[in-house]
């Protein structure tokens, strides 16, 4: 038990170092955009008439604390950012906290979906896909996982629009009906959130799906002819049990342990994929910042916080495979 | 044992022979042509290549807004045809159209096929000037209709031909993935080579950091990058730059792969033999190292380009990524969202069926490579 919480808190340490140098990264990005907070401020002012001399500039850095020097700007980002306050967003003037809202907690819950939606879908079959010798069918997964290598999400989105627009005449986009866009949180609400979900998480589990696949099948084809799997089958466990009890076991392991680099294959795509289906979640906001309104402060914001999301569930799947499995308990604490 | 080897045939000797003797290219050519997949997938691939590096002189038209064609934006795909009612011909043709808008079409343009009027299609015809490579000047074109015009693909809503610009939006692509791919892979070498080769602490807070660099999400990485691109450079300044951030974000996992190889190789048997007959540490990298891993490397690179040309359509698609002048499939799809296109003008989406075959085949390769590389892929089956 000792032991085990020692694991847990390296973990947690390491997990505390990798979104920090994250954030020095993304820091530094927002850092390098030319003019800062300051300038932008007045140029605004400027536009209303008012106008503005190189003083004004210096004492509105010194009054935003842009003089002080970067590492300690960035210890107070960082600082702030933990407590889940990023300041204001100096093109929009208002809250960062405040404008993203419950943006980010929807697309966070639309990427788990599509993971939950991916795995779902992949471990039965690809269970079934290296257990069956079935030349169609094993020829039929490889294409479909090619394809979903191949057909990046945003294609498909398009694809599905065109086909949508061509046959169905509906545009299938959007998360809300406008008449709970604005609404508060609501039963009504959410089931309206549901029915047009289905979409972007069918089109964001796509690909994940397909890489899911390959990867369930390749580690279940390599434990199933291990002599442990022989020696079971010798003791008479048979059919779903015996790929269950045995094999499954074993190959699950290297999956739970990917899940995070799986979230983080689908975040990627989120953005351009909401701004195809116009989402009003934090992808599309993120290409908001950045495309339109090279908004920096919101940028960071949201690349950091999409970030330490893979974070926190790289460390949730570290303890909960060390809770799982005994040999990496063993092995990582020594 | 000498019995039987005797007796085998003649050939099967030679064959035999040729194969212990192989070098390690040849071992690979030969497995990888057992794998009709990727065989196909490579036939694929050099047809698309070579439709790109002569994209010039197959496009009958101009790819930038000089080639554009007033009198048919928007227009849909001609399709050349041998046979009609008033006969056939051995020479391909196409209708001349019309286009007329008035009261009693809403004011909208209309195109009307007049089936009266065959242009026919020719052959190395004269066309608008070009160099071919970059360095020789012609002018001098596969195919065009020189009494009316033929867009085999349809045009755009500037009227640029859409055949012509997916075959130099192919070659941009593959430009931009190849640029993309060395630097990732001079950096990965340097970074993954210093990490695998001296391992200890070094490894460890270069693991640190290539797993950070990891963990961003790579496309928001690289809008955030590219967002840096002062919007009124060039566009041949912004390729550039364009292929240096897609380096410089896809390196980590090929740092990692060298690593990983170089950790395993260095430890292994050979190494320590070549050191204690007295090789110099220069003799083994070049000599025993590096030949073990330049197959996985140059599997490596293959695998991960079609990512860097995805990368490179997504972030052109949303305006962070190139800019008109030059050809790229994210630069033709961007404005594809929009209703009108959707209703109207499907064959806006005509190019994205070569980038899928693009990308498979790609990807086809790769695989077929990984396994033909891996000595022991005989054995798993």
């Amino acid at each position: 038990m000792l032991q085990f919480s020692k694991f847990v808190a390296t973990r947690a340490v390491m997990a505390l170092i990798t979104l920090i140098i994250v954030s020095l990264v993304v820091f530094s990005l927002m850092e390098l955009v030319p003019g800062d907070c300051a300038e932008r401020y007045l140029a605004f002012k400027n536009t209303q008439g008012s106008g503005i001399s190189m003083a004004d500039i210096e004492n509105e850095r010194i009054r935003l604390g842009l003089d002080k020097p970067f590492l300690q700007r960035w210890g107070l980002w960082i600082f702030n950012a933990f407590q889940g306050d990023f300041g204001d967003s100096c093109i929009l003037r208002v809250d960062i906290a405040q404008l993203l809202g419950d943006k980010f907690w929807i697309s966070l819950a639309l990427c788990l979906a599509s993971l939950t939606l991916a795995y779902a879908i992949a471990i039965p079959v690809g269970i079934i896909a290296a257990a069956s010798s079935n030349a169609f069918l094993n020829n039929g997964l490889r294409l479909f996982s090619y394809l979903g290598l191949a057909m990046p999400n945003f294609l498909l989105a398009l694809m599905i629009m065109l086909i949508g627009t061509v046959y169905f005449g509906e545009t299938l986009t959007g998360l809300f009906s406008p008449e709970y866009r604005d609404a508060g949180w609501s039963w009504d609400r959410v089931v309206d959130l549901l029915q047009h979900a289905w979409l972007p998480i069918f089109i964001l589990g796509w690909s994940a799906t397909a890489f899911a696949l390959q990867t369930v099948r390749a580690l279940m084809s390599d434990e199933i002819g291990k002599l442990y799997v022989t020696a079971a089958a010798a003791r008479g466990v048979s059919g779903g049990k015996l790929l269950w009890r045995y094999p499954a076991r074993h190959a699950l392991g290297p999956i739970v342990n990917s899940l995070g680099f799986d979230l983080n294959r689908i975040f990627n795509e989120l953005p351009i994929v909401a701004l195809i289906l116009t989402l009003t979640e934090a992808g599309a906001l993120l290409i908001e910042a950045l495309a339109r309104s090279n908004d920096q402060q919101l940028a960071g914001a949201i690349i950091f916080l999409l970030t330490a999301s893979i974070v926190t569930l790289n460390f949730l799947t570290d303890v909960l495979l060390a809770v799982l499995d005994p040999r990496v308990r063993k092995s990582i604490i020594r | 044992m000498t019995d039987q080897t005797t007796t085998l045939p003649d050939s099967d000797q030679k064959s035999k022979e040729a194969y212990f003797t192989a070098s390690q290219g040849q071992l690979i050519w030969a497995r990888f042509k057992k794998q009709r997949a990727a065989m196909i997938a490579a036939m694929v691939l050099v047809v698309l290549i070579l439709s790109g590096l002569f994209a010039p002189f197959l496009s009958p038209y101009n790819p930038t807004i000089a080639g554009k064609n007033d009198e048919y934006t928007n227009g849909a795909p001609q399709i050349p045809q041998f046979c009609d009612d008033a006969g056939c011909s051995l020479r391909p043709f196409v209708y001349s159209v019309e286009r007329e808008r008035s009261m009693a079409t809403n004011f909208r343009w209309v195109t009307k096929i007049n089936t009266e009027d065959r242009k026919y299609i020719q052959f190395f015809v004269e066309g608008w000037d070009y160099k071919l490579f970059g360095f020789i000047p012609m002018d001098t074109h596969l195919f065009g209709a020189p009494e009316g015009f033929v867009h085999i693909f349809g045009t755009d809503s500037t009227g640029k031909d859409i055949f012509s610009r997916t075959l130099h939006a192919i070659w941009t692509s593959m430009q931009v993935g190849s640029i993309g791919v060395f630097i990732a892979f001079v950096l990965a070498l340097v970074i993954g080579g210093i990490s695998g080769y001296y391992g200890g602490w070094i490894d460890s807070v270069l693991q640190m950091i290539t797993d950070a660099v990891r963990t961003v999400p790579a496309i928001p990485l690289f809008m955030a990058v590219a967002a840096f691109m002062p919007p009124e450079i060039s566009a041949e300044a912004r390729f550039f730059y364009i292929s240096l951030i897609l380096g410089f974000i896809g390196w980590p996992t090929l740092a990692r792969r060298v690593r990983t190889h170089l950790l395993t190789e260095r430890n292994q048997e050979y190494v320590l033999a070549a050191q204690l007959c007295g090789a110099s540490s220069g003799h083994v990298i070049r000599r025993h190292l590096l030949p073990s891993f330049t197959s996985y490397i140059i599997v490596d690179l293959v695998i991960s380009f079609p990512y860097m040309v995805l990368s490179e359509t997504a972030l052109s698609f949303i305006g962070l990524g190139l800019k008109d002048p030059v050809n790229s499939l994210g630069v033709m799809l961007q404005n594809v969202t929009n209703a009108d296109v959707l209703l109207n003008y499907q064959w806006y989406f005509i190019p994205v069926i070569f980038f899928i075959a693009l990308v498979m085949a790609f990807v086809f390769v790769g695989d077929g490579l990984r396994d033909a590389a891996d000595p022991y892929s005989d054995t798993h089956k």
